[in-house]
């Protein structure tokens, strides 16, 4: 199906490929960083990634909206990111019920990956200023969840049939799934240095990775397994029983907006 | 803007300190708090933030934030203590109880669980929790005294499409509720009364949905009739140096980051290329600011009292430098053997300056909403004709702090398009 989407140009491109990198980098540092190397030394280096990542954030977002983002997009990402920030509530205090993923996944599937990375950092953003939410895990959220609506738009084209359309659905809560998982374990490794500093489950630092990978999988499973469970298991129904419709909606959408 | 001194009018309201002040302000106290495991110096940080927030805050949604965020730090607290009873930390010779152990097998990563809980490893482990519970404390203040509304006017202009969006989303989550409302009023008349979700799909989510992205629709056209969006002059080369200075940025944080990671660089080179990634980076952004043709709707300064806020801040993280170089074992007090820490008094007067704001920048009786776009309907002050105006004001000097109630972030650039605070878009139908 030719859609219209808002154009991600090249430059654009590169630059979320090289904030990809480094926003890799500033969550994993801690199984990344070789003993001996400069980060294991001090003790400045989760500040150093906590102060950086807004910043190559801002830097990407900057690259992504110059000249690209035309009235309707800014629009749009507006009203979605009420959405999001609307919907977000509900998954709060019930264990691991997250709200939010089902709609990034599927505005990143009809509008594209630049459309779904900044309608990740902007609804998060959005929903944390609405709630009073703004903290340190803040970047972290923000720059997970535009990676979960990036992957979303650059998964694979679908043929325009029945067959077709279901498999979209599938491929789409197969998607949440891996994402929803994959989301828990970075903000997990974001979060794990700071909560922990000593005892059997805390990051050593210039451990290195056979020292602070079991450590970490042992944090993970201890602390949230639950949740990123009820993530990932909440994310595929709201995809399966939502998606059909939504995508319906978003299309239409995108067709009245007539990106060309 | 310079008026004589002899012509200002004094405020009828005091105003509350800029967002950004207050941001810098907390973040300075969450670093003092971050170099310290002195409990009498965290508790004081902590007391030190409620009373500025007691003195200072206004009464917007978002001012109860000091309050949940006490409490993540109490529950942070409590799950470092959890934490150490059941996987255990640092021991000491006093034991307080013992619980039955475990150890786990070598594929489970071979941990111990339960064992001696000695009064030494709890304080140690209490410590540390109250240290990340300070922390968040400071970001509640923050949350609770600075306003979002005015802090989105700071941004830098060339993340100003984004924060339009933001905008238009903080605007519009209200009337989405409203929506679901009509909506569902719509749905009863009509006589259906169905309880089933995929009925609820399709005659409530759905309309609501398609309401909003047609109403986006509407919004954008608005915007465009206004001017907004038009790439007005901005020559191609510009375009490109831009671009090419946030790539190059982008590829110095990532070399550096890599290179800290490694110990094949040596250490300062791997600041240096990270430093100036992260130069290159502010350049790209502030440059690419400055070619936005862009003005801004009765600008938001950072006056001597912003500035005073912040060098409170600043003061307390001196009085820890100043606290280390002194006593540095009062800062980071040993907990075995058992005994009560020391209060660094160096350290403890920098913490109280950061108290100055309490008395410096107090909120009104009335609250600092006449400051932040969220103004009660009833509004004493007479409207000036042109409040929803163009964007003329930048050479309307005004008496600082006695503003009327703004709803513009950031009025677009050639237009007068922005969103308006809550009041509903208004397109073309």
């Amino acid at each position: 199906m030719a859609e219209a989407r808002p154009a991600v140009r090249r430059r654009a491109a590169l630059a979320l490929v090289l904030a990809a990198g480094f926003g890799l980098v500033a969550m994993s540092w801690p199984l990344l960083a070789a003993p001996g190397g400069a980060l294991t030394e001090t003790t400045s280096g989760p500040w150093l990634f906590a102060l950086l990542l807004p910043l190559v954030t801002a830097t990407v977002v900057v690259q992504l909206s110059a000249g690209g983002l035309d009235a309707r997009a800014v629009a749009m990402l507006g009203v979605l990111s009420a959405v999001v920030a609307a919907v977000r509530p509900f998954g709060a205090g019930a264990a691991g019920v997250e709200t939010v993923f089902f709609l990034i996944v599927l505005a990143g599937r009809v509008f594209g990956a630049g459309f779904g990375f900044l309608l990740g950092c902007t609804g998060l953003f959005a929903s944390a200023l609405l709630t009073g939410g703004v903290g340190p895990w803040m970047p972290y959220q923000m720059f997970a969840a535009a990676f979960v609506g990036l992957g979303a738009g650059l998964l694979p084209r679908t043929p325009d049939t029945r067959a077709g359309r279901a498999g979209e659905v599938a491929l789409l809560a197969g998607y949440g799934v891996v994402a929803s998982l994959a989301y828990g374990l970075l903000m997990n490794l974001s979060f794990w240095p700071f909560a922990l500093t000593q005892g059997g489950l805390a990051y050593v630092p210039g451990g290195g990775l056979d020292e602070n990978l079991p450590r970490l999988v042992a944090y993970s499973v201890a602390t949230s397994l639950g949740w990123d469970v009820g993530r990932a298991a909440t994310t595929a129904v709201l995809l399966v029983l939502t998606g059909p419709l939504l995508l319906r909606v978003l299309r239409r959408a995108a067709r009245r907006a007539n990106w060309s | 803007m310079t008026v004589p001194a002899a012509t200002v009018v004094r405020p009828l309201r005091r105003r509350t300190a800029h967002p950004v002040a207050w941001w810098g302000w907390a973040l300075l106290l969450a670093t003092a708090a971050g170099r310290t495991a002195n409990p009498w110096l965290l508790l004081l940080i902590a007391a030190v933030a409620g009373l500025v927030v007691a003195f200072c805050r206004g009464d917007e949604p978002w001012s109860g934030a000091y309050r949940v965020f006490l409490y993540i730090g109490l529950s942070a607290v409590a799950v470092r203590m959890a934490f150490y009873v059941v996987f255990g930390g640092s021991d000491g010779p006093t034991v307080l109880f013992t619980l039955p152990s475990v150890t786990l097998p070598e594929w489970a990563a071979g941990f111990r669980l339960g064992g001696n809980v000695t009064a030494e490893g709890a304080l140690a482990a209490l410590y540390d929790g109250m240290r990340l519970a300070t922390l968040l404390v400071c970001v509640g203040a923050a949350n609770a005294l600075a306003s979002p509304r005015r802090l989105l006017r700071s941004v830098p202009a060339a993340l100003y499409e984004v924060s339009v969006a933001v905008v238009v989303a903080l605007s519009v989550a209200p009337q989405l509720v409203a929506g679901v409302g009509r909506v569902r009023r719509a749905r009863a008349l009509r006589g259906n009364t169905s309880r089933s979700p995929a009925n609820l799909m399709r005659t409530v989510v759905a309309p609501v949905l398609h309401d909003a992205l047609d109403r986006s629709l509407h919004l954008a056209a608005a915007m465009a009739s206004r001017g907004y969006g038009r790439a007005a002059g901005v020559p191609a080369r510009d375009r490109r140096a831009t671009g090419t200075a946030l790539l190059i940025g982008l590829f110095g944080l990532c070399a550096g980051a890599y290179a800290l990671l490694g110990t094949t660089t040596p250490a300062p080179l791997a600041w240096a290329v990270l430093a100036a990634g992260a130069a290159a980076a502010v350049f790209g952004i502030a440059y690419a600011s400055k070619r936005v043709p862009h003005t801004r709707y009765r600008p938001d300064r950072f006056g001597p009292k912003d500035w005073a806020v912040v060098a409170s801040g600043a003061a307390a993280v001196a009085g820890t430098a100043a606290a280390l170089a002194l006593e540095p074992a009062a800062l980071w007090p040993a907990t075995s053997p058992l005994h009560a820490p020391p209060l660094p008094l160096t350290a403890a007067a920098g913490v109280l300056a950061a108290a100055a704001p309490a008395v410096l920048v107090p909120s009104a009786p009335g609250g600092t909403a006449d400051r932040n776009g969220t103004a009660p309907p009833a509004h004493p002050e007479p409207t000036p004709p042109q409040e929803h105006g163009t964007t003329r004001s930048r050479s309307t000097p005004r008496a600082d702090g006695a503003a009327p109630p703004t709803r513009h972030p950031a009025p677009p650039r050639g237009g007068r398009a922005a969103p308006h605070g809550d009041a509903p878009p208004e397109g073309p139908r």
